[in-house]
């Protein structure tokens, strides 16, 4: 189990040098919040890239090669359909759909990848939520968080207002559970 | 909390003619006049026009319910005019829908910044005008309650759909977009619903919102994930909007109508959807950010700007109309030629002429800057375009079956009060539907249009000369 720390930076340049500083010390697993994405968070928190492209052109590439098959099983070898004497696998017929499926497939497994997956969502009870200042963080509050063992998160709140930050807080264990 | 003044003036650019944003204001003042239409009172002209909407609404409902238990015998449509109001609707509204996803997908892969402060409006519109569009195509299947069988699945019936014909082809695109169009809309909506839910004062909105949002926290470690999700959505809903309005056109094209059996037609259709979309956001947009007080971030720029994508596809439009005369006449065909006639001078004239002072003619005023920044020729011409690309859809669609190969088979159409409830009721739904996204949701998106602050704020401060420039 661990403690979570929040601190409030008024300065996007001091709150990304604080967790770069803070991830070289390690033992905290560090986050920014903030109410629109802002540019070198990637790099701060030593973030891996997305995976949300490769995973989207897998999903993409299914969608559309189920959509052919779907409409060759169906109209070419199940019940061959003769219309206007055309071959029942007429390819050029079976694009529309095919493309269609790619992109739905594609689509609907970034959404509810991102949400269920990536963000770990429906998630309403995070420990941040538990500091009322943090509301600050949707609308023009720029935050840093970690996730530190309970004996070291006086320590942790201690090097985060040395680091600049305007107000702290520590969620007491078992705040939210 | 800091003591710098709230709004700050940019230094201004000799090369726009009107900014994106109007002032600088901190992110906490954006916030609060963009969450105004949500969180302030109710205002009376609001609730006045839903109850007049409501009014309108009803007499849908009661169309639709004649056309479930009397059939389709209660339009107008005959044989050989088969498809008349309802398709024309149909087309009509999708093409609507596409000048939301141009905005937001398309504007978006190409950086243009002043789509920011609209995009969110114009998805709106754009699923609305879908669930409006979708409605038609099902009840003019007779048989409503029998649509599924439309999905390919293994039934007892031991029949498939036929691939090979456009209307699954329908199916299938417009459910795609209808999908894609909302998970697009609500994904980019997630920020701003956190947003709300933690500026409202009221418990309930608070749990509300709270749900809506999911739990979002701003989290740097989902901002990653979130704004390569976001423009992958749009690079995918970008060919799939040209995809949709094509596989409309498809409808008619890969038939052997005299008028419909045309290859210009997929360009030329998603041209016009765009053309017609662009003047409903406009048409839209004059009136609510005069009433929601969003002029500061939707400024005279941006109505410019549609202006002139509506001048821009409606010279695409008019050129598709030259075509289809030319290659009518070019083809050597007497009945694909008498039926281009037919259009101008048979008994649709009057609606053939409409088409072309509202497309053509009308759009030309926006040549002028004076025209493209005077609110009330913007909304006018707008409105006309809106009115002249149904009038192109209902001479295509019926006039083009009222004379077909063979003269005794010929027949005109009439619609009965049914088809103009089905019309003048979705266009009351649709309002309905906006009026509640603009009380209940973010129509503005305020993550984007702070991030588009702080850019421009950046920007102010290079520009000012501040070569190391401390960030805003």
């Amino acid at each position: 189990m661990s403690t979570f720390v929040l601190g409030e930076f008024a300065e996007e340049r001091a709150l990304l040098d604080a967790a770069r500083t803070l991830r070289e010390a390690g033992g905290a697993t560090l986050d920014v919040h903030s109410p629109y994405p802002l540019h070198g968070t990637d790099e701060a928190l030593g973030l891996r890239p997305s995976t949300v492209p490769l995973v989207a052109l897998i999903a993409g590439v299914t969608g559309a090669v189920s959509g052919y098959l779907l409409q060759w099983y169906t109209v070419a070898f199940d019940w061959p359909l003769n219309v206007g004497n055309r071959p029942p696998h007429s390819a050029p017929a079976f694009i529309p759909v095919t493309f269609e499926l790619g992109v739905l497939f594609a689509s609907a497994t970034i959404f509810v990848g991102l949400l269920a997956w990536w963000f770990g969502f429906p998630r309403v009870h995070h420990p941040a939520f538990e500091v009322e200042a943090f509301r600050s963080a949707s609308i023009d509050g720029l935050w840093l968080s970690g996730e530190v063992a309970p004996e070291r998160a006086e320590a942790f709140a201690a090097e985060l207002g040395r680091l600049g930050a305007r107000q702290v807080y520590v969620v007491p264990e078992g705040a939210t559970r | 909390m800091s003591t710098a003044p709230r709004t700050t003036e940019p230094p201004a650019d000799p090369l726009e003619a009107a900014p994106v944003l109007v002032g600088r204001p901190d992110d906490r003042a954006l916030t609060e006049s963009l969450l105004t239409p949500v969180l302030g009172p109710v205002k009376r002209g609001w609730v006045l026009l839903l109850l007049v909407l409501l009014c309108g609404m009803g007499f849908w409902l009661l169309s639709l319910t004649v056309t479930l238990f009397v059939g389709i015998g209660a339009w107008g449509n005959n044989i050989p005019v088969a498809w008349a109001y309802d398709i024309t609707n149909f087309v009509w509204w999708i093409g609507i829908g596409h000048a939301g996803t141009l905005i937001s997908a398309i504007l978006l892969l190409f950086q243009q910044k002043w789509r920011t402060s609209i995009n969110r409006f114009a998805e709106a519109m754009t699923l609305f005008a879908v669930a409006m569009a979708g409605m038609y195509p099902i009840i003019h299947l007779g048989r409503p309650w029998l649509f599924w069988w439309l999905i390919p699945y293994p039934s007892t019936n031991l029949i498939w759909p036929n691939f090979k014909s456009a209307l699954p082809w329908d199916v299938f695109a417009i459910s795609t977009y209808a999908t894609v169009s909302f998970l697009f809309w609500y994904l980019g909506m997630i920020p701003d619903l956190a947003t709300l839910r933690d500026s409202a004062t009221r418990r309930a909105q608070r749990i509300v919102y709270g749900i809506l949002s999911f739990g979002w926290r701003g989290s740097a470690r989902h901002w990653q994930h979130w704004r390569i999700g976001y423009l992958l959505l749009a690079g995918l809903s970008t060919p799939l909007v040209v995809s949709v309005h094509t596989i409309v056109s498809f409808d008619f094209a890969i038939s052997q109508l005299p008028g419909w059996h045309t290859t210009i037609f997929p360009p030329y259709f998603v041209a016009g959807a765009i053309f017609s979309g662009f003047a409903m956001v406009v048409t839209l947009m004059i009136p609510a950010r005069k009433a929601f007080g969003f002029e500061h971030v939707v400024t005279a720029r941006h109505l410019e700007n549609m202006a002139k994508v509506i001048l821009a596809t409606g010279l695409m439009v008019t050129y598709g109309y030259a075509m289809e005369w030319f290659i009518a006449w070019y083809s050597g065909s007497s009945v694909e030629w008498f039926t281009f006639v037919n259009r101008a001078v048979g008994h649709y004239r009057w609606v053939f002429a409409m088409q072309m002072f509202c497309n053509v003619i009308a759009p030309q005023a926006f040549w002028f800057p004076r025209f493209r920044r005077n609110l009330v020729v913007l909304f006018v011409v707008s409105v006309l375009v809106n009115f002249g690309m149904w009038a192109e859809r209902f001479v295509i669609i019926a006039v083009s079956l009222t004379r077909d190969f063979v003269p005794s088979s010929w027949a005109n159409y009439t619609p009965t009060w049914v088809d103009w409830g089905l019309l003048s009721g979705s266009i009351c739904t649709f309002g309905v539907l906006f009026l509640l996204f603009l009380r209940f949701l973010p129509p503005i998106p305020i993550s984007e249009v702070k991030e588009l602050r702080r850019e421009l704020a950046e920007r102010d401060h290079l520009r000012a000369g501040g070569a190391h420039a401390e960030r805003p």
